[in-house]
């Protein structure tokens, strides 16, 4: 019997969805263009977690629209935000946060600032369950984005008992709900990225426990040519070296596109955006794709 | 390296190049690139990379295992006499654990330091210890007797140099005064300590009770344990910093031909200069080659009506994302710091999996 092809059903978007994938593979334009698309079913929330704000930027380029908004996080924000809740006492928790040791100490206590980053991640999506929206996170690149999924485990093993015990299993619940959580991994159809993409998936399905994990497979191109077309080529080498290179990149898709099935990943194929402008069209074209590729609810 | 067109970098000169940049834009291969020119061009070049692809390891003959300097056999290659290329793969745990080795002032205090959670946290899980690594690495192979030139790819930089700031945020955190201060036991307390410090050592304690943590004893004992190494480390990283401004050492900033890439590439330029450092060229990677003339398929009366269409659909494509890579690099052009040489390296159109590839990529690298 066949494996049943959850790409060929549309995935239902958890309230959540956290974007990340290797630099390069076009993580913060899948991001804006399916806050986008999301945003055109109920309101819609981009966080950016990159300080550059790349996402954000993107979507501010394609227009205002009411039900969208964007939104930066930042780690010392958290970790503000935090001291100022368990230490309600205002003098004593800026002074705290003011203090050069106290510094040192959450800098030797990594994990942390990126704990306290899920948690507010958690907020947010239960702020949206709550308003009917949708939230849509600009992560860090995939290595950065494991280290952060999987601080709750750690600082519950560092926590044994106490508040932030009882805010990591909140944690460790919440990115296992698929409902709340998903991640949706960004790749491009070659060989490194492909490779990250599906240990990555593989790490998060067994550590942090991941219950929504979805492919973007970005830049998918046909083959356009075959080889015999190639072939047919052989007097005007030049355009036969590119029709042979647009044939190995619509193969690579394709390679890519099993690969990602095979490993159980419900996979969005985004286009090569072939244009002298990567513009509001382009994120628009993309933006189509991930509207078809996600259920209503 | 005696090409005429980039002598403006004064490769033969130099002691070491490090590559800088974002994520994704293929540091590590150029870096690689670049190494197999310099060693083929008859220089001794050791050549650390982060993270390889598989088949970049493949090229250079290392195995995924490998954290140690591996010879590559150029024996294929033509290179002149006295060419040598070395490389290896950067591993943060291991050189973070062999550093400790080293600067323990004893072996109970090596031991307690490697078994300690707050170490083991810290080795492992901060981003940061890897660019602090990739650093100390490069201190160890620049003080091998026969280093001659070093070639460095460095983990993808996000916003910040991390990787340039390691040292300092490291030396920060190991700071005496917070050593002393941590490492003091209750009452013990000596030295100039204002209220504040008093202050926030009391509330550090609460925050501990509260959070459930009970980590401050932890923190407390791995900073007096680190304390004996504290001079170890000062020496390192301000040994580090003296070799990233030594002259002979030039710093590429390594980026693609998209208009965000190029932003970036434009601002750790800025970034290098605030840490007083000078970036000396960057080099935009996998520039599209020009395109062949359409008017030649036009004209072919041999190739199918189908065939044709195909191949000025394509065209048509690769044309657009030549119009948007040209304006892209046209504004690097007009933003183009002064006294920054811009360096453009071919697209090769797969990826590269031996070293002959490597050396083409190396051929195709050009002043802009």
């Amino acid at each position: 019997m066949r494996k049943p092809s959850p790409s060929v059903r549309p995935l239902t978007p958890p309230r959540l969805i956290f974007v990340t994938g290797k630099g390069g593979a076009g993580k913060s334009a899948v991001a804006a263009a399916l806050a986008l698309a999301l945003s055109r079913r109920r309101p819609a929330t981009l966080a950016d977690l990159d300080r550059r704000g790349s996402a954000a930027a993107m979507l501010a380029a394609a227009g205002k629209s009411d039900a969208l908004e964007t939104l930066a996080l930042t780690p010392r924000a958290e970790l503000e935000a935090f001291i100022h809740r368990i230490v309600p006492l205002r003098s004593i928790s800026q002074r705290m946060l003011r203090s050069r040791t106290f510094g040192y100490v959450t800098a030797a206590l990594p994990g942390l600032e990126a704990f306290l980053l899920l948690e507010r991640l958690r907020l947010i999506a239960g702020t949206a369950a709550l308003e009917d929206r949708y939230a849509v996170i600009d992560a860090p690149a995939t290595g950065h984005a494991l280290e952060l999924l999987n601080v709750a485990g750690g600082i519950r093993g560092l926590a044994p008992a106490g508040t932030l015990n009882r805010l990591a299993a909140a944690v460790e619940d919440f990115i296992a709900d698929p409902n709340r959580f998903g991640v949706i991994l960004t790749v491009s159809p070659e060989e490194l990225s492909l490779r990250e993409a599906l240990d990555a998936a593989r790490a998060l399905r067994e550590t942090p426990r991941v219950g929504w994990i979805a492919a973007a497979l970005n830049f998918a191109t046909a083959p356009l040519f075959s080889a015999a077309e190639v072939a047919a080529l052989a007097a005007f080498p030049a355009h036969a070296r590119l029709a042979e290179a647009r044939m190995r990149a619509g193969r690579a898709a394709a390679d890519a596109r099993r690969a990602l099935r095979d490993a159980g990943l419900g996979v969005i194929e985004l286009p090569m955006v072939f244009a002298a402008d990567f513009d509001h069209a382009g994120l628009e074209t993309l933006c189509g794709r991930l509207e078809r590729g996600l259920s209503q609810p | 390296m005696n090409r005429p067109e980039i002598t403006a970098l004064a490769l033969a000169d130099r002691r070491l190049v490090v590559c800088l940049g974002p994520g994704g834009v293929g540091k590590t291969t150029l870096s690689a690139a670049l190494a197999l020119h310099l060693a083929l061009g008859g220089r001794g070049v050791d050549v650390m990379t982060v993270d390889p692809a598989p088949r970049l390891l493949d090229a250079l003959g290392l195995r995924v295992e490998d954290s140690s300097l591996q010879p590559v056999g150029l024996g294929a290659m033509d290179a002149r006499s006295g060419a040598r290329l070395r490389a290896l793969k950067l591993d943060p745990k291991r050189v973070f654990d062999r550093l400790i080795e080293r600067h323990a002032p004893s072996a109970a205090a090596r031991d307690a330091i490697l078994a300690d959670r707050v170490y083991r946290n810290l080795s492992n899980a901060l981003a940061g210890v890897a660019d602090y690594m990739a650093m100390e690495q490069l201190l160890e192979l620049s003080r091998a007797p026969d280093a001659d030139l070093i070639v460095l790819d460095t983990p993808p930089a996000a916003e910040a140099l991390d990787f340039l700031g390691a040292p300092r945020r490291m030396l920060e955190l190991l700071d005496s005064r917070a050593v002393t201060l941590l490492g003091a036991a209750g009452g013990a307390m000596r030295g100039p300590f204002s209220m504040l410090d008093l202050a926030a050592r009391a509330v550090l304690g609460a925050f501990d009770r509260v959070t459930g943590l009970r980590l401050l004893g932890d923190v407390r004992n791995f900073v007096r344990n680190f304390s004996g190494m504290y001079a170890g480390f000062a020496e390192r990283a301000a040994a580090a910093g003296e070799l990233l401004r030594d002259p002979r050492t030039l710093i590429v900033v390594v980026a693609t031909a998209e208009r965000e890439r190029i932003a970036q590439a434009i601002e750790f330029v800025a970034a290098l200069n605030e840490l007083d450092l000078k970036a000396g060229a960057i080099a935009i990677n996998r520039v599209r080659p020009p395109l062949p003339d359409a008017g030649e398929i036009a004209r072919a009366r041999k190739i199918p009506a189908s065939l044709r269409a195909k191949l000025q659909s394509h065209l048509a494509d690769l044309a657009a994302l030549e119009t948007r890579e040209r304006a892209a690099l046209d504004a690097l052009h007009a933003a183009l710091p002064q006294g920054v040489e811009l360096l453009y390296a071919a697209d090769l159109g797969r990826e590269p999996r031996s070293l002959a590839d490597l050396a083409e990529i190396a051929k195709t690298i050009r002043p802009a």
